[in-house]
């Protein structure tokens, strides 16, 4: 997932000068207030904000960012589109079954259009999915397909495009074919990389398809102008299959730096921001009550340990003695304003999967402090020799903050001597790869609501495996889950994998992140959800007085 | 003269490969690429990536190739914005910095000239000292304090003017960043022109000047103006390459669709061609403007003139 970009740099902390205010029933509120009704608005249109990076691509094919999953939510669907609660629900496919070993899944697609009123057939499913996988596309979302058979031997150029496992049955039905049982699947074909696409506007435009004037969607929305690193304007697309439940007749997507977003908030223009400053947390809250919203949010933040290098090879007691001495509530209470939530295992709480909490989690600090303190000397430490270790991070305020106290509290805790280094996320990310590092940043945003998006990372071969663990049960774990087709077993299988990764604490989870948005108490229809995606289809606006 | 302006613009064109040359070495020099991201890609992925962009060449051979399409006026494909050539950034973008940073050089120069001009004719007085001190404040206060307070005021409070955003054709929306972009701008072209002034009123030719018996008027038009502009024009010069290509602080905080702000997001991302398309195009502003400064001297100045 993207990262925000450098336009944090100004200070609209000033900001907290200014009297105005909005909001009802905004406790505290002493600048003009907002009056909201409980009827319609005549007026249904929405400004809303996105991260200041920007758009980068809409080709659904090759679109990696977050601002930019927003705004393809509402100019196409897939198989399935997320529901209010952002769980799948039915999108174009109306219905679906898969077999018994959980490996083919057949799709039966209700009558759809596109935008420009031709039907959605099975093939555009087929050709979207091929186009994806193509070396020709260079994309580098192309492995998020990699459950389909076919799709990795693709991208990697040993295979054509043609014996990608999804196939047009009929005009209505499309079948796919996976190499594993992926539960989460239906998860998947709600992201854009799943989206149908039309061959015709792409054969002609090339690359200049994504252009308002050639764009041809099948969601809620088409695009109407799109200002490239500016805004984007939407409008309903009357030829939407659910288009009668559409309130929305317009949709402005800004992309503005976080301090921004708050101030152009309180001056009325932006109805739904995308972010706002921890540090402002309470004040934001005094002045806007429940306009503001925050819930947990499918990312870790973690602090990842080189297995293969000193001090942490094969030294488990320090890994351990490390990971009990941090006081995550503090963490969370005074460096995080309270918005997050303290994690004691790699993967977020996700529902039906039991998380495999430590025992030592549910002790006391100071029982902690004192078992920590076990562990270091049995590690070899004392205060005559102290550990002396870099801790690595990619540079960002919010990352100095936390780890700056980390570091405290193992000085504190334990008598270690821990350094912190920054340096910019590409070179950070460089020397990580290569395992250069022994304790480093590790934050990770899942890519669907599932543990194995968190639990991969640590498999051998991974790419993302920088920390090189490796644990032959925790491998064996894993493909025992990969094989399972009863969702149930598979869970319990992670949980016992990731079990075995907090014995040998891989990593350090330090907490775990929070959406966090200002929205205008006249907008409707929104639910935090643990991926942040909000279609506006669902959006309303209901009608109010004041901004 | 003419000799001069066909050899000056002859120089431009080495500057500029000078320019594109170093910019290329140093991109390619920093640790990290453009595809590198923390969803580590599979090689193979990360290879036919790499090859649609040329990336898996030798580096002389995409240096010549990124020169062959330079001479053809083709900055290349951004890496970062997928689908979107460096030209049509820069031609998207740059017209917003062009009426922002035109908008504000006129500013400045009318206020800081009268500034500069009123301080000047009252020197040691009241009217010299507060125009002055206002002045070094704006110096001293950065864009990023001055554009939220702008907004503060005139948009939170008084509800004037719009607090951010771009839509083509409004002056509305060009006004507060112009002015956030201005205020600086303005403080240093007073003090220059309050310096430069009041030294030229003190020189010799003016003495004899007023000796001769001319008017005031004639002797502040006739014989004072040009050479006071001299200073100005000097500091005007880089100035304008640099108003006209967008400042991140002012396009974050007015959330204004410029080029100024990929200076640095392009360069975090490492999206070469573009970083490199806007160095070029700042380069040869520069370019431009010091050969326009260099024939304004010569204009103002006839002593510059018998020296081309």
């Amino acid at each position: 997932m993207s990262r925000a970009l450098p336009g944090r740099l100004v200070a609209l902390g000033l900001l907290a000068l200014s009297g105005c205010g909005a909001g009802t029933p905004a406790p505290g509120d002493a600048g003009e207030s907002l009056r909201v009704g409980s009827s319609l608005a005549a007026e249904q249109e929405l400004v809303r904000a996105i991260d200041g990076g920007g758009v980068r691509t809409l080709d659904p094919a090759l679109s990696t960012d977050v601002p930019a999953e927003h705004v393809l939510d509402d100019l196409f669907e897939g198989l399935t589109r997320l529901d209010q609660a952002g769980e799948p629900a039915p999108g174009v496919a109306s219905s679906w079954e898969s077999s018994p070993d959980g490996l083919t899944w057949t799709f039966h697609l209700r009558p759809a259009l596109w935008s420009n009123g031709v039907t959605i057939k099975a093939d555009d499913f087929v050709y979207g999915w091929r186009r994806t996988v193509d070396p020709k596309s260079a994309s580098d979302v192309a492995q998020m397909l990699a459950p389909v058979r076919g799709a990795l031997e693709i991208s990697a150029g040993r295979a054509a495009p043609t014996t990608l496992g999804i196939e047009a049955v009929d005009e209505r039905t499309v079948r796919v074919h996976l190499t594993a049982p992926t539960p989460y699947l239906l998860a998947l074909l709600a992201k854009a990389y799943t989206y149908p696409q039309y061959a015709p506007a792409i054969e002609a435009f090339g690359e200049n398809w994504t252009a308002p004037e050639h764009m041809v969607g099948n969601g809620a929305f088409v695009l109407r102008e799109h200002v490239i690193g500016g805004r984007l304007t939407l409008t309903r697309n009357p030829q939407y299959w659910d288009a009668p439940r559409v309130h929305l007749t317009k949709v402005v997507y800004l992309p503005l730096d976080r301090a921004v977003q708050t101030d152009r908030f309180f001056a009325g223009d932006v109805a739904f921001t995308d972010s706002f400053s921890a540090e402002q947390t309470a004040w934001l809250r005094s002045r806007l009550g429940s306009q503001v919203v925050s819930a947990p949010y499918l990312g870790n933040f973690v602090l990842g340990i080189n297995a293969q290098r000193p001090p942490f090879a094969g030294n488990r007691a320090l890994r351990l003695a490390l990971t009990m001495a941090v006081d995550r509530e503090m963490l969370v209470r005074y460096v995080r304003q309270g918005l997050y939530q303290a994690a004691w295992t790699p993967t977020p709480p996700l529902s039906g999967y039991p998380a495999p909490v430590p025992a030592w989690a549910s002790l006391s600090a100071l029982e902690r402090h004192a078992q920590a303190r076990r562990y270091y000397a049995l590690a070899g430490y004392s205060a005559a020799h102290p550990l002396r270790v870099e801790l690595d991070y990619p540079t960002d305020t919010d990352n100095r903050r936390t780890y700056e106290a980390v570091a405290a509290m193992w000085r504190t805790n334990l008598g270690a001597e821990v350094s912190t280094y920054n340096a910019e996320f590409r070179v950070q990310l460089g020397e990580r790869h290569l395992r250069k590092l022994a304790l480093f940043h590790y934050a990770w945003i899942g890519d669907y609501p599932d543990p194995y998006t968190f639990l991969q990372l640590f498999r051998a071969g991974n790419g993302y495996n920088d920390g090189g663990y490796y644990s032959g049960r925790y491998e064996a774990l894993l493909a025992q889950a990969d094989a399972e087709a009863n969702a149930t077993r598979r869970l319990q299988l992670l949980s016992q994998a990731e079990a075995v990764l907090n014995d040998d604490v891989a990593c350090i989870p330090l907490y775990y992140y929070a959406s966090r948005h200002l929205i205008k108490s006249y907008l409707r229809g929104w639910t935090s959800n643990i991926q942040d995606r909000n279609l506006s289809q669902y959006l309303y606006v209901l009608a109010h007085e004041g901004r | 003269m003419l000799r001069y302006l066909a050899l000056r613009l002859l120089t431009v064109v080495p500057t500029l490969l000078v320019i594109a040359t170093l910019a290329f070495v140093l991109l390619h020099l920093t640790p990290g690429g453009p595809f590198d991201s923390d969803h580590h890609l599979l090689p193979q992925i990360q290879h036919s990536i790499e090859a649609r962009f040329h990336l898996d060449e030798p580096l002389w051979r995409q240096y010549l190739r990124y020169l062959g399409d330079l001479a053809r006026g083709d900055l290349g494909p951004s890496y970062q914005y997928r689908n979107t050539s460096v030209n049509h950034i820069i031609a998207t973008g740059l017209p917003v910095d062009l009426i922002v940073g035109g908008t504000a050089l006129s500013l400045s120069l009318l206020l800081g000239g009268a500034l500069g001009l009123l301080a000047a004719s009252h020197p040691g007085t009241f009217l010299d000292r507060v125009p002055m001190s206002v002045a070094s404040l704006g110096m001293a206060v950065p864009v990023f304090v001055v554009a939220p307070l702008l907004i503060l005021v005139f948009a939170l409070r008084l509800h004037w003017l719009p607090s951010g955003d771009w839509v083509a054709g409004s002056w509305r929306h060009v006004l507060l960043p112009a002015l956030a972009l201005a205020l600086p701008y303005s403080a240093y072209i007073a003090r220059i022109v309050r310096a430069s002034a009041l030294e030229v009123m003190s020189s010799p030719f003016i003495l004899s000047a007023r000796a001769k018996g001319l008017p005031t008027h004639t002797i502040l038009l006739r014989h004072a103006l040009r050479p006071t502009l001299l200073p100005l024009i000097s500091f005007l010069g880089p100035t304008i390459a640099g108003v006209l290509t967008g400042s991140i602080v002012v396009e974050t905080v007015f959330g204004l669709p410029g080029v100024g702000r990929y200076f640095v997001t392009g360069a975090l991302n490492r999206d070469y061609t573009l970083v490199c398309g806007l160095t070029l195009l700042y380069g040869g502003l520069i370019v431009l403007c010091n050969l326009g400064v260099d024939l304004c001297h010569a204009w103002l100045d006839p002593r510059v003139r018998r020296a081309l």
